[in-house]
């Protein structure tokens, strides 16, 4: 068989904070149609990686980022890239919930609208409804679109926004730690909507919950102090791990 | 992995159920001990004592079983733990099976004490049961040890087992046909024989745990198979 060619392609990518050397020479193959799942320490650059995959990292003023990141075999930081085209098609959930100063209904509405994904307000309506059903909070918000997206509790904006990022229909969505505010009903829904997500889809996931990673994910990638240590099948890393810091790291060790 | 957890009651639980495989091991070996000691002997007494200690490795099994449920439960092990927790599950099986044919030999010796010796067969079976039982004692080490040379070891050793067993196998067939007022003796030792061969069979799959604990990977190569007596006319 064939190995079909990765969603996204990184090679030697290297990130540099001013002088913090932030990721270290990581290359990594992400398949199409799967989630993979991002683990290692706080501070080993799951974020910052996860953030080179749609340029998120050149909004930050000191940030560097070096070597050679494809989708679809395409260069994402050539020139003629636009970012915001990008980012439509890798969308993010970010680590904190940061919806819109926007009505609800708005935060998830802006981006389908500015892609132009909506021929009126009965399909844009119909996109927002499916949206925020797939993001497990439809039945919280129904009966109060207009009200403001920042007046909802941390675990319902959180949710908001993983609405907003899928209503654009990215074809990867990365998404840093989308759990950690969320109560286990709305984990379970989020889990369940990320592999209904990886039928068509490429999912990337950082998460601190080692059961998280194994329950969601069918790939798994270690960080550690910016290296990839260690990426294979989510059922050998969790079984038999290769390398002795990934086995420290998940049996929750100290290492 | 000999580095700690960060949570310490994780590695306290993990030390509790080895400790009571170790415990059970030793029971185990001693039913070994006792049975073949009564059936050289003609000791009912102590062939009743095996009987009645089976009881206590049954309940070790229980409270294994238990204490593995509530590990995996609270604390959903991985890796090297996860492999060692279902290890112990399956470990304890095979000591459990172990414990069920030692008992089995002493319900013999009980019907044995009533018939004529059948000369030879005692000092086989004490040989054959010495060897097995050395062989658990030695798995349950590269086990605890995480020694997967010593493990090997044992699983070889399983072969001179089968061959004890195909030799007497054949002497008792030779005194049936010589002597068939010991067919029915013989019949027992026969069982004998054959319940020492399969606790054999499961010491090595002991020693195999203590493999698939260290290394991730069960043993690939086929055990050789010397036990030929169910190709035997
Ligand atoms: N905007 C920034 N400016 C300077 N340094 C940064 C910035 N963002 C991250 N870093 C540094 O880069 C390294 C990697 O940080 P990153 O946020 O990628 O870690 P992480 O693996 O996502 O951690 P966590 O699990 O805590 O979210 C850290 O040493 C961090 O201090
Ligand atoms: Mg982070």
């Amino acid at each position: 068989m064939k190995p079909s060619q990765p969603k996204i392609a990184a090679k030697n990518v290297q990130v540099f904070y001013g002088d913090t050397h932030a990721i270290k020479d990581v290359s990594v193959e992400i398949e199409d149609k799967t989630v993979t799942a991002f683990i290692g320490p706080s501070g080993c650059g799951k974020s910052t990686f996860l953030r080179c995959l749609n340029r998120m990292n050149d909004t930050i003023e000191s940030c560097r980022v070096e070597g050679d990141i494809r989708l679809d075999g395409g260069d994402i930081y050539d020139k003629r890239v636009d970012p915001v085209q990008l980012r439509a098609k890798v969308g993010m959930v970010f680590q904190k919930p940061n919806p819109f100063p926007k009505s609800i209904y708005d935060n998830v509405a802006y981006g389908p609208r500015i892609h132009g994904l909506a021929k009126s307000k009965a399909e844009l309506d119909e996109i927002v409804e499916k949206s925020l059903r797939r993001g497990a909070i439809w039945n919280e918000v129904k009966d109060r679109l207009d009200a403001p997206g920042t007046g909802l509790s941390g675990g319902q904006q959180q949710r908001l926004c993983i609405a907003r990022a899928i209503a654009t229909q990215p074809e990867v969505l990365l998404m840093d730690e989308p759990c950690s505010a969320l109560d286990p009903i709305a984990t379970a829904q989020v889990e369940e909507l990320i592999d209904e997500l990886r039928e068509r889809f490429s999912v990337i996931i950082v998460t601190h919950s080692m059961q998280q990673a194994a329950r969601v994910s069918q790939k798994t990638a270690f960080f550690h102090l910016g290296n990839l240590v260690e990426y294979g099948e989510t059922g050998q890393i969790f079984t038999n791990p290769t390398d002795p810091r990934t086995e420290s790291y998940i049996t929750g060790r100290i290492g | 992995m000999s580095e700690q957890h960060i949570i310490s009651a994780f590695d306290r639980d993990l030390e509790e159920i080895q400790a009571h495989i170790m415990s059970m091991g030793g029971l185990v070996e001693d039913a070994i001990r006792n049975a073949a000691k009564s059936l050289e002997t003609r000791d009912e007494e102590l062939a009743q004592q095996v009987r009645k200690s089976d009881k206590a490795i049954d309940e070790l099994e229980d409270l294994i079983n238990e204490e593995t449920a509530r590990l995996i439960a609270l604390r959903a092990p991985t890796a090297s733990d996860l492999r060692l927790v279902l290890s112990v599950l399956k470990v304890s099986g095979n000591l459990e099976r172990i414990g069920d044919y030692a008992k089995n030999i002493a319900k013999r010796t009980t019907v044995l004490v009533e018939t004529a010796e059948v000369s030879g067969s005692a000092v086989a079976l004490r040989r054959m049961a010495r060897e097995v039982r050395s062989m658990l004692h030695d798995a349950l080490d590269a086990y605890i040890q995480r020694d997967a040379a010593k493990a090997e070891e044992v699983i070889e050793r399983d072969e001179e087992v089968d061959q004890m067993y195909n030799g007497l196998f054949r002497e008792l067939l030779t005194h049936m046909a010589e002597d068939p007022r010991s067919i029915s003796a013989c019949m027992h030792l026969h069982f004998i024989a054959k319940n020492i061969e399969r606790m054999g069979d499961h010491v090595t799959a002991v020693a195999e745990q203590a493999i698939y604990l260290v290394t991730g990977q069960r043993p690939t190569e086929a055990r050789p198979k010397a036990d030929k007596t169910s190709q035997t006319i």
